[in-house]
């Protein structure tokens, strides 16, 4: 199987990558692209995780020690953005851009050209929105949701934070069109919808999700942009505007975006468990289904983010159930992966740790969301530390581990080469054991009443923000380790081509590092179908 | 598929999914102007 790939590849050994910084400026190669979506995404994780750790040591103890509170508050709203839009979203895009095209057999994405584009607006981006920290009245202080009034407050810094999000929405919509081109136009001959790999289906209902509501995010951001100076009153009340439909437009965008970056993760994780189960994938079809009943679902639900802003009875009856409506596809998604490895011959290597990691914690997260989608009782949680450990259990052991699956299981095929398996280890399991203790006590203080955005709290919360600081400083620092490997994949024992014993499909057919240039010919119908299986 | 098909096939797809954009984007500061 692999001969033949390889034959077909031996032809275009003469189309090496450019040399020198050009390569990187004008790359128009999918492999490359990726690489530098995965590269800048690290750099962002650094940088969001360093203001995490601004916050996590201002609360080690109660009063203020560090930071003034206008600043503790820019460190929230930056370390959000970046989270969201500068880490885990370019980290799936970097995933995407190296590995659709291998999987479906395409020679490169539909739009190489926009895909460079695509890439090049982020750092303008983030530099726009970084350049903010050293501006008069500081950097954004008024959260990742930009609520008005409030955010019209915001000093010199408003107008580059409202161009920065402009730009990072217009990334990722060229980002997701190119992904859905691809996948629909340049699948191999018999490379059918419902025998696309679920990390390729997962990323064709994220596109469409970012399809439809990265623009809505855009207009409302346009409208906070003509409020403050073009004298419109979208949502100003003085002038007739409604600051709630602000909320309502903004959660129309914020909840789909949660399933944005997490149903890429549930396609990775989909890859790397039947690997190291060494059995198919169990309900592949259902899987595909539930993903897009998600993505449905999270449609209906944006107004439970907004439950105590007041709405009439029906509307929180319709909000509560349509959320809990989401935990079925989640638990057949949940279901499925433990049916795939009920009584397979498990190993596990350092992929797999992250997978059956995330599986266990951002169950938690879900299940935490669930309690929150009690609008009775959300009245009760929301805006407390109990919101904070939800979307964190279903963020960080959510996706970043399921982006951390990935790189583990995809390295080898990347550079050739294997990472060092202790160092993997290593860092799984410290960043599993901090991350727990980071977020886990963070459910105590939000029962307990701890409300969220504050620099200064209680004496009474003392010990669980304790607690919770040095799990972020230890959480902080194994992901150094993560470096290491990487770096240790340069230097590691030659991978094969396969790379695990139990992989399948179509990207582990072609040779270990993956050549610049794949299937130029499409593979033939014969190795494509056994792939396929 | 054919290259020309294809070509065709990508045109076509990109034009769809830009103007589903361009609807939500318009569409929702539509629903502003409308509301204020």
């Amino acid at each position: 199987m692999t001969t033949a790939v390889a034959d077909a590849h031996d032809s275009h050994d003469e189309h090496g990558p450019a040399k020198g910084i050009g390569r990187w400026l004008f790359s128009t190669n999918h492999k490359d692209i990726g690489t530098m979506y995965l590269v800048f995404s690290l750099t962002m994780f650094f940088i969001g995780g360093a203001m995490a750790l601004v916050i996590r040591s201002e609360l080690a103890v109660p009063g203020l020690q560090f930071v003034h509170p206008e600043f503790f508050n820019s460190m929230t709203t930056m370390h959000a953005l970046i989270m969201v839009f500068g880490a885990v979203m370019p980290a799936f895009v970097g995933l995407a851009n190296w590995m659709i095209p291998l999987m479906i057999g395409a020679p490169d994405m539909a739009l190489p050209r926009m895909n460079n584009w695509s890439f090049w607006i982020l750092p303008v981006a983030f530099g726009i929105l970084l350049s903010t920290l050293l501006m008069p009245g500081g950097a954004p202080a008024s959260g990742w949701t930009m609520y008005p009034p409030l955010v019209l407050q915001t000093g010199d810094a408003f107008p580059f934070l409202i161009f920065s999000v402009h730009l990072m929405g217009i990334s990722s919509i060229m980002g997701a069109i190119n992904v859905i081109v691809t996948i629909i136009n340049m699948r191999a001959p018999e490379m059918t919808l419902l025998r696309m790999p679920m990390f390729v289906w997962t990323w064709l209902i994220t596109a469409y999700l970012l399809i439809a509501v990265m623009p809505v995010l855009a207009g409302a951001v346009t409208m906070l942009l003509t409020d403050q100076f073009f004298g419109t009153s979208f949502f100003l009340a003085a002038g007739g505007g409604d600051p709630v439909m602000f909320q309502h437009i903004f959660w129309f965008f914020g909840h789909p975006e949660v399933y944005i970056m997490i149903l890429p993760a549930f396609g990775v994780v989909s890859e790397i468990i039947p690997t190291f189960a060494r059995k198919k994938l169990f309900g592949h079809d259902s899987m595909v289904y539930a993903a897009a009943s998600i993505a449905f679902l999270s449609f209906i639900v944006w107004a439970h983010h907004m439950f105590t802003v007041g709405m009439p009875l029906t509307g929180q009856m319709f909000f509560m159930f349509a959320t809990m409506l989401i935990a079925v596809p989640t638990g057949v998604k949940v279901f499925n992966w433990v049916a795939t490895m009920w009584r397979g011959a498990m190993t596990f290597e350092t992929p797999m740790l992250f997978s059956l990691a995330f599986v266990f914690l951002f169950t938690i997260g879900g299940f935490s969301g669930l309690m929150l989608a009690i609008a009775p009782a959300d009245i009760q949680y929301h805006d407390t530390y109990f919101v904070v450990a939800h979307f964190h259990y279903v963020l960080v052991p959510g996706s970043v581990f399921a982006i951390m699956a990935g790189a583990y299981y995809w390295l080898p095929k990347w550079t050739g080469h294997m990472y060092n398996e202790k160092l993997g280890k290593l860092h799984f399991w410290t960043s599993t054991i901090f991350v727990n203790l980071t977020f886990f006590p963070m459910h105590f203080l939000g029962l307990a009443g701890m409300p969220r955005r504050i620099p200064d709290y209680s004496t009474q919360f003392t010990d669980f923000n304790t607690i919770a600081s040095i799990g972020a400083i230890g959480f902080g620092l194994s992901q150094l380790l993560f470096v290491g490997v990487v770096l240790s994949a340069w230097k590691g024992s030659k991978a094969t081509d396969r790379v695990w014993e139990g992989s399948h499909g179509l990207e582990w057919t072609v040779p270990s590092p993956a050549p610049y240039h794949t299937w130029e010919t499409p593979p033939k119908a014969r190795v494509a179908g056994e792939a396929f299986e | 598929m054919a290259d020309a098909e294809r070509k065709k096939g990508i045109r076509r797809t990109t034009l769809i999914v830009v103007a589903i954009a361009v609807a939500f984007y318009l569409g929702f500061i539509m629903l502003g102007v409308l509301r204020s």
